[in-house]
Formats: structure tokens, C-alpha cells, sequence
């Protein structure tokens, strides 16, 4: 998957990341919560077989971070 | 840790719950959240509404009701029963433990042991292959397991991402020593290293009652040091993480596959997740009960008894089922089981009071 797939699957799994882009801060997301956390976690272990922590995502302070989480895109 | 029992069998289930009935939606609203993130949360954790206990009733009180609705039920005397277990982490004292309290309220027999399991989640599992160890090499004939919680009164109703999230119940399970044959299979484990990620600090030896200090988390929660704290996000990838696997070891074990075996009991944490367990472990959604959480809230070690009862309980009562159970949750840890259960003797999801 190109970097712009990862996000588009990432973008229809989370739904607090409906209509965000790599530049987009979590932080300025009405629905980045405990929820959109589980989501990405739960995104990360069954599209890239990677587990990932909570800890992790919460490190995170844009959509690109996210993504740099996934090894072969970073 | 693997263990296959022989001889022993579920003879009879009961539960009952608390008796007032809390809306997820309009507790939420209640507090100042927004209606379109409360019916997201609704939507993808499954939950709508939970039982907590009223003011005075405790786990003690929910089991010991289902214990008595399950022995007329069965038209036993409480004098049969060689041995209690009680799991709980919400037990009514320190001292004494909560088997040694409804032991004497029971009228039990001088010569039934009675001790508690201090676990959560996964307990009724645990407590399971302890009641079947004990009629299997230990000598009982029955014994009563009871499995119950308060968690509602630990969690701090400004911490939404917990305080919705459980509801309180107490179950009875009688399990006895049979001339069958047929195995009960557990495998059983524990990750220590992540006993943080659910926890009370308060309240034990290392950190006694004292002040509490609310603080506040980056989405607004509110907690202090005598509430339950839990960390979703990392309870969640323990699961994903330890779940699968004990579920797939202990129905090799037993010889089960996904297609012919009848039904997947998980505790029922949340839709979200069970939904997930079950597709990892090739299980179907109508094989996998998931309603208990929308009904009761999740019910810490009341929550398999509950879903075989509020889900299977027919089924159950004509039995046997094949059936693939796994606990997990505080500790962390977790128990699965595989074996054929059934016919039992149910008593039916009643609250307390009445």
C-alpha cells in the first residue's frame, strides 16, 4: 500500500479521521478521544498485523505521526 | 497453564443482577456530553444500558440470592454443598473474606472449605477449574462457585471512558463430581506486567485510605486514587494479544474447531472487542453472544454466567453444547475453557431488590 492508501484506510476505519489529512493536529479534532484511540489500535492490528499501544497513539500530535507507526512507511 | 478435569459437570447457573437501571445516553447528557458522541460510542462499544446495586446491596448479597434461587431451583439443601468459592474483588470486608460470610448466612456444613479468589474478568474461568479440581482429585461432590461484583461503586461518574461502562451482578454456579467421562478443558495465564493498565490504587496495604486528590486527563476525565482506573486502549491490545491464542490452545486441546463447535462465551466486555475476538478466532457473530453488554454492562466475573444464562439458557437446559469460554481483564489475565455443558438446571436473570 502507497502512504496515500494507508491513509485512506485509515481515514474509513477511524472515524474521527474521516476528513482529516497527514497535517492534521489529533489534538484539534472534536472526536479524538479514548474511542478514536481503540479504533486506531484496533485499525493498526488487523490491516497491518501491528501491535501498537495505547501510549503509542497518544504520542502521536498529527495523522502523519500515525502513520509513521507502520514500519515500512517510515 | 493447560488442565483437563473429567468427572465433573456444570450442574446449574444463576444471577442475579442490580436492580437500577442506568441509560448510557441520558447519563451522558446528564454530565454536559455531546448527543453525537454519546450514540458513536453507543453504536461502536454496543452499550445501552446497565443494572448497577442499589445503595446497601453488595456482591455478597447478589450471590447469595442467586445461590438461593439456584438450590430451590434444584430442590437442594445448602448442607450438600462441600466446598464455596467466592471471586470477587468487591468483597464486603477486608477480613473475613466474602465464602467464610455466605457460608454462615448459607447455614453451609463445618466441613466445606470456604475461600475467596481476589480476580476480576477472568475469574469465573479461574474459578471454575478450582471448583472442578476439587471434585475431580479434591474429594467434593459440589461445589458452589460464586463469581460477583460492584465495580459501579469504584468508578468516578466524571470519568466517562469508564464509569459507563459497568454494571453489577452476582452469579451462583454448582458444579459436581459425575461418573461422565467427557473432559473439561482450561488453559489458564497471567501478564503481571501490565497489572497498571486496570487498577484501584487505593485501598490495600501499600496505599491504605486517605486523602484523595481528583486529577483531571487530556479528555477531561476525572479519577482519584480510590477509583477504578483503566486504560482502554491497552486492555484492548492485551486482549488481542493473549486472547486468540489461549482460545485456539485450549480447543486443540479438547478437539473443537470453530464449525462444530456450538457457541464462543467471552466475557462480555463490549461489543467492539468481541466482535473482533470472535473474527480472529474464526468464530461467527451468531456463535458468539454479544447482547449481555447493551442489557447489563459489563458484569466483571458474573459476565460468562450471565451470557450463557440471557443468551444460550434454552439451549443450555436441553444441552449438551459444545462449548468455548475465555475470561480476560485484571491483572492482567485470562482463563478459556472448552467442553460439553449442559443439560443444567438455570434459574433466570432476576434484580435485587425485587
Amino acid at each position: 500500500m502507497t502512504r496515500a492508501e494507508q491513509l485512506a484506510a485509515l481515514r474509513a476505519d477511524v472515524d474521527a479521521l474521516a476528513h482529516a489529512d497527514e497535517a492534521t493536529v489529533l489534538a484539534a479534532l472534536p472526536q479524538w478521544d479514548s474511542l478514536a484511540i481503540l479504533l486506531v489500535v484496533s485499525h493498526f492490528e488487523h490491516v497491518h498485523e501491528i501491535e501498537i499501544t495505547g501510549a503509542q497513539v497518544r504520542a502521536c500530535r498529527t495523522v502523519g505521526d500515525i502513520l509513521n507507526l507502520i514500519p515500512s512507511l517510515s | 497453564m493447560h488442565s483437563s478435569l473429567s468427572n465433573i459437570r456444570l450442574a446449574g447457573l444463576a444471577v442475579t443482577t442490580g436492580s437500577v437501571v442506568r441509560d448510557f445516553i441520558a447519563d451522558g447528557l446528564a454530565v454536559g456530553v455531546d448527543r453525537a458522541a454519546l450514540e458513536r460510542t453507543a453504536k461502536t462499544i454496543g452499550l445501552r444500558e446497565r443494572r448497577v446495586a442499589a445503595a446497601g446491596i453488595t456482591a455478597l448479597d447478589l450471590c447469595a440470592d442467586a445461590t438461593e434461587r439456584l438450590l430451590s431451583e434444584m430442590g437442594l439443601d445448602a448442607t450438600s454443598i462441600d466446598a464455596v468459592i467466592f471471586v470477587t474483588q468487591t468483597p464486603d470486608h477486608a477480613q473475613p473474606n466474602n465464602a467464610s460470610l455466605l457460608h454462615g448466612r448459607l447455614g453451609l456444613s463445618k466441613s466445606a472449605p470456604a475461600y475467596d479468589l481476589a480476580m476480576g474478568c477472568s475469574g469465573w474461568v479461574t474459578g471454575l477449574h478450582q471448583a472442578a479440581l476439587l471434585c475431580a482429585h479434591g474429594g467434593a461432590a459440589r461445589v458452589l462457585l460464586c463469581a460477583g461484583d460492584t465495580l459501579s461503586r469504584l468508578t468516578n461518574p466524571g470519568d466517562r471512558s469508564t464509569d459507563p461502562l459497568f454494571g453489577d451482578a452476582g452469579s451462583a454456579t454448582l458444579v459436581e463430581k459425575t461418573g461422565r467421562s467427557a473432559p473439561l478443558h482450561f488453559v489458564l495465564g497471567a501478564d503481571g506486567s501490565g497489572a497498571e493498565a486496570i487498577m484501584v490504587k487505593q485501598g490495600g496495604a501499600r496505599q491504605p485510605t486517605g486523602p484523595l486528590t481528583e486529577r483531571t486527563d487530556a479528555e477531561g476525565n476525572r479519577t482519584h486514587d480510590a477509583n477504578l482506573v483503566m486504560n482502554g486502549a491497552d486492555v484492548f491490545s492485551f486482549t488481542l494479544r493473549e486472547v486468540p491464542g489461549a482460545i485456539e490452545s485450549v480447543m486443540r486441546h479438547a478437539g473443537y474447531v470453530p464449525a462444530t463447535t456450538d457457541t464462543l462465551v467471552l466475557h462480555q466486555a463490549n461489543r467492539f472487542i468481541l466482535s473482533t475476538l470472535a473474527k480472529k478466532t474464526g468464530f461467527t457473530e451468531a456463535q458468539t453472544p454479544m447482547s449481555v453488554v447493551e442489557h447489563f454492562g459489563n458484569q466483571s466475573s458474573t459476565s460468562i454466567p450471565c451470557a450463557l444464562i440471557h443468551c444460550l439458557g434454552d439451549r443450555l437446559e436441553a444441552g449438551p453444547l459444545k462449548v468455548v469460554g475465555c475470561g480476560f481483564g485484571v491483572g492482567l489475565s485470562w482463563g478459556a475453557f472448552a467442553g460439553e455443558i449442559g443439560p443444567l438446571t438455570i434459574a433466570p436473570i432476576l434484580s435485587l431488590p425485587r
